[in-house]
C-alpha cells in the first residue's frame, strides 16, 4: 500500500514533468541506436555471415546458421598458430602499447598540470593554450609527425626532418611499431590528462594544503599525503580512459605499422586486426568477436572507473573560496624549468604543423632544393580511385566537396549530439537519484567505450540488415553514427553544467509560470552558456577529425575530408596527404579559436576542467 | 480570498517518510511559520503547497480551487496556483539585471510593456533598491539580493507568498531589519504568508500562528505565545524559547483534578493547576520551568552559581542544584561570584507538568513547598 493514487493519475503526473519525458524518449532512442546495433553485433558473432564464410567454415553450415566457430577459431585454433597470431599476440602488444601510452600521458600531462596550477612558472597562459593543441589535432597527426620527423633512408623510408637536420638515423623500431605508436598516443592524450588533473588541482580547496602547512608538514609530505590522494581519482580516471582509447585506437597503428615482417618488428594492433578481419568476406564473424572483446575491455574499464570515482572515493573539491594558492617558488630553477617545458610543449604542439607544411611543399623530404607548390595548386589529374582528383589539393573538386561535406556533417552532428547531451544532462540533474535517469546517462556514455572501429562495424552490419539497407552509404547513416558516437562528451558536459545550477534557479521560473522551452532557452542555457557551447564544440571537433568511425561507412558519394586524406595517403601522395592534414587541423583550430573568443566555450571546459 | 487547506497530506521518498498525514488550515491573510529542526519536513510541506513537490497522498486546496488531490488525480502546476516563492539562496538569475529579473515574470503574464515598467519601478521603490536597477545580481550584497528576490516575488501580486528560510543567509543585524520589513510587507501586501524557518525566535516574532513539526509530524499549531506558555509536549517546550526551558525530572503522583504531588531537588512540592490536570497513573514526570520563573535572591531552595552570562538587557545565571544545572534569567545586569551559594524560588503560574513517558503536557500551575 505504498501508493493509493490510481495508475492513470500517476502516469499523468509522471509525464507532466519534462525531465521524465526526456528520460523516456532517450531511453527509446538509445535502446534503438546503441543497444539494438550491439545486439546485431552479438548475434553476428554467433551466426554464419554470408556464403563465403559458410564455405570457409565448412561442416555443411549455411548462411545464417548458428555457430560457435568464430569464437572457437579466433581464441583457440592452433593451426599455424592462428589464434596466437590473429588474436593473442595483437592483444598483448596492444595492451603493452596502451599501458605505455598511459604512462606518457599521465606523466607528461600530470607534470605540466602541476607546474601550471601549483608553481610560479612564467608564461602559464601561453603554455596552457598550446599544450592542448595535440588533443585538438586528429590522433593520427602525432603519428604522421612522428614518421615525418624520424623516418630515415637507412630503413628505406626517405629522409625525415631529423636526418635532414642532423644526419642521425634512428633504428626502425623507433619509427615504426609498438614504441612510436605508444608515444604518439601518449602525446596525443597528455593534454587530456592535463585537463582532468589540472581541473582537480585548480578546484582543490587550497585550505587543505594550507592546513597541512600550518601543521608543519613538509612540501613533499603534503604532496604525498594530501595532494596526491585527492588527485588520485582523477589520475586513475585518466589512466583508464587513456588506456581504453589507446587500446582501441585504429589510426595511429594504421599509420605506424609499415615495417616489414622480416625485420622482426611486426606490430599489428588489435584494432588493425579487427579491420582486416571484417574486410575479409570469410572472417566477418571473427571480426565481430574481436569487436565484442574490445568492447568488453572498455566496459570493464568503465566499471573500474566508476568504482574508483564512486561516492566514497571521490572528494568534493569544488569550492568558491580560497582562490589564493600559495604557489611553489621555483627559485633559481625557474628560467631553466620554464625554458625546458616551453621547448617540449612547443615542439609537440607546433612542430607537427610545421612538419605537415614542410612535407607538403617538398618533393624530397628535407631537401629544400625540391621545393614545390604542386601538391597544393597543380590541376594535374592523378589516378586515384575517385574521378576528379587532382594532385594539387586546392584544385581538387573532390577535396572541396568532401571538406564541405565534413563541415556540414560536423555541424549537424554537433547540433544533434550537443542538444541531446544538454537534454540528458537536464534530466539527470533533475532526477538525480532515479534509476532510470542513471541508466539513460550510462547508456548515453556507452558509445564512448565502443571503439570507433567497432562502432563503425556495428552500423555497417546494421546497414546490411534487411529493412535498413536504405542506410547503406548514406549521409543519414554518417549523421546517425556521428551523433551517437560523440554524444558522450556532450552529455557529460551537459550533466556537469546542469548539476552546478541549483534547482531553485529553475523553480523560481516555474512559479511565475515560465513554460519549459522558455526556461531552457532564457534561463538555464544563458547561465551556463560557456559550458553548454563546449558541449557543442567537442562533438564538432571530434567529428571533423574523425577517420576510423567513418572509414567503413563512407561511400564514394559521401566522401569526407578524412577519407580523401586516406585515399591520398594510400596512393602514395604523402605530400598531398600532409597538405590535407594541415588543412583539417587549421580549420579545427580556427573554428575552436573563434568559438572560444565569441562565447568563452573551450575544449577543456568540456572535458572537465574549469 | 485564499484560505489554504491541507487534508491528510503525506510525502514519502521510497521508505523515508518526510511528511506524515498533515492536516492544516491556513486562514486568509495569516502569517504562518513552519518551524522545526532541519530535516523535519517543513520545507517539503511548503514545496508541496507551492506545487514544486508532488505529495504522495492527500488533498490541498487554495481558496476555492483544489490544487492537488491524489484520488481525483488533480495536480495544478505551480504557475497556475497564483503564488509567490522566495528561495533560501534567492535564486536570482545571474545573467539578468535587477530590472530584467523583476520584469521577467510579468512578461510571462503578457503584461503590456509600460505597465511592466511602472510595476517594476514601484517594486524597486517599495524595497528601496531603485539605484540598482541596471546592476547584475553578482554586483549586489546579500541584503540587496534579498530585496531584489522579494521584489521579483511580489511583482505579480501573488495572493499567497511562500518563503523558505529567506533570512538565513544574512548577517545578524540585517536579519533583524528584514524581519521588521517582512512583517510590514505582510500588512502592506494584504496577502497570506507561509514561512519556513528553523529559528524559533524568527518564528515567534513574525508569525500569527506557528506550526511546529518534528519528523514529519505536526506537534502543535498555535499562536506563538501559546506555544511558549502552553507547549503541547516536551519537544515544543524545548524548541521554543531561548534560553530553553528547564526540565527537572520528578517523581510523584497526580492527586486530584488539579493537584499533583512532586518530588524533586530533594523536596516535596504541590502543584496547583487552575485549568485542571490530565489524569494519569504514571509516577514519573518532568517539571518544565521557564528561566524567567526561577527567581534568584529569595526562596526556600539554594544553588551554587555555576556561571553568569550578562548580555546587557538581561543576565543568564546558571545554577548548580545537586548536580542539575538550572537556568535563570534576570532582567538588567546582575553579577554573582562563581561558586556563591544563593537562595532561589520557583515563581508564577506557568510551571508545566509533563508525563515523562509520553512527553505530553498534563497541565500548568504554580508549585509550592
Amino acid at each position: 500500500m505504498k501508493n493509493k493514487q490510481p495508475l492513470g493519475n500517476r502516469l499523468k503526473s509522471y509525464f507532466s514533468k519534462p525531465a521524465n519525458v526526456i528520460c523516456i524518449i532517450f531511453l527509446v532512442i538509445l535502446l534503438a541506436t546503441v543497444v539494438l546495433p550491439l545486439l546485431t553485433l552479438l548475434i553476428g558473432s554467433f551466426t554464419v555471415n554470408g556464403n563465403q564464410e559458410a564455405i570457409y567454415i565448412g561442416q555443411g553450415v549455411m548462411d545464417g546458421d548458428f555457430t560457435f566457430n568464430h569464437w572457437k577459431e579466433l581464441l583457440t585454433s592452433r593451426d599455424f598458430d592462428y589464434a596466437l597470431i590473429k588474436f593473442w599476440r595483437p592483444l598483448g602488444q596492444s595492451t603493452v602499447m596502451a599501458l605505455l601510452a598511459c604512462l606518457v600521458a599521465v606523466g607528461f600531462g600530470g607534470v605540466v598540470a602541476w607546474f601550471i596550477t601549483r608553481s610560479d612558472l612564467p608564461g602559464k597562459q601561453f603554455i596552457s593554450t598550446i599544450f592542448v593543441f595535440p588533443y585538438i589535432m586528429p590522433s593520427w597527426a602525432m603519428a604522421m609527425f612522428w614518421e615525418n620527423f624520424f623516418k630515415n633512408t637507412q630503413i628505406n623510408a626517405g629522409a625525415g626532418m631529423l636526418e635532414g637536420m642532423t644526419g642521425i638515423c634512428v633504428p626502425e623500431s623507433f619509427v615504426y611499431g609498438l614504441f612510436p605508436c605508444a608515444m604518439s598516443l601518449g602525446l596525443h592524450y597528455a593534454p587530456f590528462a592535463y585537463i582532468l588533473i589540472g581541473g582537480i588541482l585548480r578546484n582543490m580547496d587550497a585550505n587543505l594544503e594550507e592546513a597541512a602547512t600550518v601543521l608543519k608538514a613538509s612540501r613533499f609530505k603534503i604532496l604525498r599525503k594530501v595532494t596526491l590522494p585527492i588527485v588520485m581519482p582523477a589520475l586513475i580516471s585518466t589512466v583508464l580512459l587513456v588506456f581504453s582509447s589507446s587500446i582501441s585506437s585504429f589510426t595511429v597503428p594504421f599509420f605506424l605499422n609499415k615495417s616489414s615482417i622480416s625485420s622482426g618488428n611486426n606490430f599489428i594492433s588489435i584494432s588493425v586486426q579487427l579491420r582486416s578481419l571484417i574486410n575479409t568476406g570469410f572472417t566477418k564473424g571473427q571480426g565481430y568477436v574481436l569487436a565484442i572483446i574490445l568492447m568488453l575491455f572498455s566496459i570493464g574499464i568503465l566499471t573500474l572507473n566508476n568504482w574508483f570515482t564512486g561516492s566514497r572515493k571521490s572528494f568534493t573539491t569544488v569550492t568558491g573560496k580560497s582562490g589564493q594558492v600559495s604557489l611553489v617558488k621555483l627559485g633559481k630553477a625557474k628560467p631553466f624549468v620554464a625554458a625546458v617545458l616551453f621547448i617540449i610543449v612547443a615542439f609537440f604542439a607546433i612542430m607537427p604543423l610545421v612538419s605537415f607544411a614542410m612535407e607538403s611543399v617538398l618533393e624530397v623530404p628535407g631537401d629544400w632544393s625540391t621545393f614545390t607548390l604542386r601538391y597544393w595548386l597543380s590541376s594535374e589529374g592523378f589516378e586515384g580511385s575517385n574521378k576528379g582528383d587532382t594532385i594539387g589539393i586546392l584544385r581538387s573538386s573532390i577535396m572541396w566537396k568532401a571538406l564541405g561535406r565534413s563541415l556540414l556533417l560536423s555541424i549537424i552532428v554537433s547540433l544533434i549530439a550537443g542538444t541531446f547531451g544538454l537534454l540528458i544532462g537536464y534530466a539527470v540533474a533533475k532526477k538525480r537519484n532515479s534509476k532510470l535517469a542513471t541508466f539513460v546517462s550510462n547508456l548515453a556514455f556507452f558509445p564512448y567505450l565502443i571503439p570507433a572501429m567497432s562502432f563503425g562495424a556495428v552500423y555497417l552490419a546494421l546497414s546490411y540488415t534487411k529493412g535498413f539497407t536504405w542506410l547503406d552509404g548514406s549521409f543519414i547513416l554518417l549523421m546517425l553514427v556521428g551523433s551517437i558516437k560523440f554524444m558522450p562528451f556532450a552529455s557529460r558536459t551537459g550533466t556537469s553544467a546542469m548539476l552546478q545550477l541549483s534547482g531553485e534557479i529553475e523553480e523560481a521560473a516555474i512559479v511565475i509560470g515560465v513554460p519549459w522551452i522558455k526556461r531552457m532557452t532564457r534561463v538555464l542555457f544563458p547561465i551556463q552558456k560557456a559550458s553548454f557551447i563546449s558541449g557543442y564544440l567537442l562533438p564538432f571537433i571530434s567529428c571533423m577529425r574523425e577517420m576510423s568511425l567513418f572509414v567503413l561507412l563512407a561511400a564514394s558519394y559521401t566522401t569526407l575530408v578524412t577519407t580523401v586524406l586516406q585515399e591520398y595517403s594510400r596512393t602514395g601522395l604523402s605530400q598531398a596527404a600532409n597538405a590535407i592534414n594541415l588543412l583539417i587541423i587549421v580549420v579545427v583550430l580556427v573554428i575552436q579559436f573563434v568559438v572560444n573568443k565569441l562565447t568563452g566555450a573551450s575544449i577543456d571546459k568540456g572535458v572537465g576542467g574549469n | 480570498m485564499p484560505k489554504i487547506v491541507l487534508e491528510n497530506v503525506c510525502k514519502r521518498f521510497d521508505d523515508f517518510v518526510a511528511v506524515e498525514n498533515l492536516n492544516m488550515v491556513i486562514e486568509d491573510r495569516e502569517f504562518i511559520t513552519l518551524l522545526g529542526p532541519s530535516g523535519c519536513g517543513k520545507t517539503t510541506t511548503l514545496r508541496m503547497i507551492a506545487g514544486l513537490e508532488t505529495p504522495t497522498e492527500g488533498k490541498i486546496t487554495i481558496g476555492d480551487q483544489v490544487v492537488f488531490d491524489s484520488e481525483k488525480g488533480i495536480n495544478v502546476s505551480p504557475a497556475k496556483r497564483d503564488i509567490g516563492f522566495l528561495f533560501q539562496n534567492y535564486a536570482l538569475w545571474p545573467h539578468m539585471t535587477v530590472y530584467q529579473n523583476i520584469a521577467f515574470g510579468l512578461e510571462n503574464l503578457k503584461w503590456p510593456k509600460d505597465k511592466i515598467k511602472e510595476r517594476v519601478a514601484e517594486m524597486l521603490q517599495m524595497l528601496k533598491i531603485e539605484e540598482f536597477e541596471k546592476r547584475y545580481p553578482s554586483e549586489l550584497s546579500g541584503g540587496q539580493q534579498q530585496r531584489v528576490a522579494i521584489a521579483r516575488t511580489l511583482a505579480p501580486s501573488p495572493k499567497v507568498l511562500f518563503m523558505d528560510e529567506p533570512l538565513s543567509n544574512l548577517d545578524a543585524k540585517l536579519r533583524l531589519e528584514m524581519r521588521t520589513e517582512l512583517k510590514r510587507l505582510h500588512v502592506d501586501t494584504d496577502s497570506t504568508f507561509v514561512y519556513v524557518t528553523h529559528d524559533q525566535l524568527e518564528a515567534m516574532t513574525l508569525a500569527t500562528r506557528v506550526c511546529l513539526i518534528k519528523n514529519g509530524v505536526m506537534q502543535q499549531y498555535d499562536h506563538p505565545l501559546e506555544t511558549y506558555s502552553n507547549p503541547a509536549n516536551l519537544f515544543v517546550a524545548d524548541f521554543v524559547g531561548n534560553p530553553t526551558m528547564n526540565f527537572i525530572d520528578a517523581t510523584g503522583k497526580v492527586t486530584g483534578e488539579n493537584t499533583a504531588e512532586l518530588n524533586f531537588f530533594g523536596k516535596t512540592f504541590t502543584l496547583n493547576a487552575k485549568g485542571g490536570l490530565k489524569q494519569t497513573e504514571e509516577t514519573e514526570f518532568v517539571v518544565g520551568v521557564r528561566p524567567e520563573f526561577v527567581k534568584l535572591g529569595e526562596g526556600a531552595l539554594t544553588g551554587k552559581v555555576y556561571a553568569t552570562l550578562p548580555a546587557g538587557m538581561e543576565t543568564t545565571v546558571k545554577l548548580d542544584v545537586d548536580g542539575f544545572v538550572l537556568t535563570s534569567v534576570e532582567f538588567g545586569s546582575v553579577d554573582y561570584m562563581v561558586n556563591d551559594e544563593i537562595p532561589f524560588g520557583i515563581d508564577g503560574e506557568n510551571v508545566i507538568l509533563f508525563e515523562k513517558k509520553s512527553g505530553e503536557s498534563l497541565g500548568k500551575g504554580c508549585v509550592t513547598l
